[in-house]
């Protein structure tokens, strides 16, 4: 499916900003240079974005710069991994992953354990599959092992989580995006997430 | 954060050194740096070349400097020949001289005079530009953008001796903008709020949100008044 988008006229119109503010957050890395997709039209070159990532993108902008400045913008928006820990203990009273994930995948960890970010990531992602009512438990053990495994490989690199079933039989995989992906017959996509914003919602609750 | 002393670099007369992260770099004479190079304060005259990125808080560069990678600068001055491969980013970048770069520019503050050629987008938020020679740039997008021709002066007519003989014009394809003043400027499209297409301006669309001055001789194809 090819992904919507939208020209650089039409977003300046439809959220009322000017050619300035777009710069300088591009500048400022608040909006990623693979977002700005050049294309040509019978007008000549045009800048055109993803709809849904730059629209959401720019409500964010807006919405958060009244409270921080750009620079601390950018730092919540990079993809990049913050240098974060919590205490496992901390972690349950943040009330950010149900008790139930922590019961289940954090049992033998002491209270004291302390957790790096990714692990938080791991454990938010499981949590949020399993809330959406798409995963077992048990899947959730072959998830955990597929981000362990294979997470970390990605570096900086932004990548999506897919997990698909066939005839009951589940299988996750992680690919990095932008990609395109085509399933068999009788494969059925139960979930796809971007765990570059996955990283943006759980730094947002734990900073 | 450990805290290190770190070394200072200093190359006198013709000579090579290694790249690395130092406290402050002062090249005099013909220097080469191979690799990459970090330094709180880059400070070269003569002539200089630099084998990989140049990061730094402070530059001051007299004479001709090339750099073969990205440069990544603070404040930095220039005068003389500055050309890099990769991309710049800066956040203020003053120029007197001859700018090169091979890819896009990211300047909060650029003042310039004399001549360039940037063959990527150039992203600036005020830039201010007097041109003594050619000025070509495949895009500008910022916030203030003003460009002037400046008038020969004695130095100037030494300068133009020293630059490649060609009408000191802007040549670009776009130029986007909150406030835009050009003089001497051709370009396809020009985009902003408030837009002034001065003398020996040639350009082939105006699109304007809310202002704009065209003085007399001043070629436009078409104007388009847009949003509201």
């Amino acid at each position: 499916m090819e992904r919507e988008l939208i020209s650089k006229k039409e977003l300046l119109d439809e959220k009322g900003i000017s050619y300035g503010q777009l710069y300088r957050w591009k500048r400022k890395q608040l909006i990623p240079e693979e977002w700005f997709i050049r294309k040509s039209t019978f007008t000549g070159q045009e800048t055109f974005f993803p709809k849904d990532l730059i629209l959401s993108r720019i409500d964010k902008i807006m919405n958060m710069k009244e409270d921080l400045s750009l620079d601390e913008l950018a730092d919540k928006l990079s993809p990049l991994l913050p240098e974060y820990e919590l205490r496992k203990s901390e972690f349950e009273k943040r009330n950010i992953v149900s008790q139930v994930v922590l019961q289940r995948f954090a049992s033998s960890d002491e209270a004291a354990t302390v957790y790096s970010f990714e692990r938080l990531l791991y454990f938010y992602v499981v949590d949020k599959l399993l809330l959406a009512g798409e995963m077992s438990m048990e899947e959730g053990d072959q998830l955990l092992q597929t981000l362990r495994d294979h997470f970390p490989k990605f570096g900086d690199k932004p990548c999506d989580l897919v997990f698909v079933r066939k005839m009951g039989v589940s299988s996750f995989a992680l690919l990095s995006v932008p990609s395109e992906i085509y399933y068999e017959s009788g494969v059925k996509l139960i979930a796809r997430l971007s765990l570059v914003e996955c990283i943006e919602r759980l730094k947002g609750n734990l900073i | 954060m450990e805290s290190i002393n770190r070394l200072d670099l200093n190359i006198d007369g013709v000579s090579t050194a290694s790249g690395g992260d130092y406290g402050k770099v002062k090249i005099d004479g013909v220097g080469t740096v191979e690799g990459d190079v970090i330094a709180e304060i880059f400070d070269s005259n003569g002539i200089t070349k630099v084998r990989g990125n140049l990061r730094t808080g402070e530059m001051d560069s007299d004479g001709i400097i090339k750099i073969y990678g990205h440069l990544s600068a603070g404040y930095s001055v220039v005068d003389g020949n500055l050309k890099v491969i990769g991309s710049v980013k800066a956040e203020r970048f003053k120029v007197n001289g001859v700018l090169n770069v091979g890819e896009d520019c990211e300047i909060e503050d650029l003042d310039m005079e004399g001549a360039f050629d940037v063959q990527g987008l150039l992203n600036v938020g005020k830039m201010n530009v007097r041109l003594h020679g050619k000025g070509k740039v495949k895009e500008i997008g910022g916030e203030n953008i003003q460009v002037r021709r400046v008038r020969r002066s004695v130095w100037g007519k030494m300068v133009t001796w020293m630059l490649p003989k060609f009408s000191p014009e802007l040549h670009t394809a776009s130029i986007e903008g909150d406030d835009i003043d050009l003089e001497y400027t051709l370009a396809d499209v020009v985009r902003g709020n408030r837009v002034v297409i001065g003398k020996g301006c040639n350009i082939g669309t105006v699109e304007y949100r809310t202002e704009l001055k065209v003085y007399p001789g001043a070629k436009i194809g078409k104007e388009v008044k847009t949003g509201g």
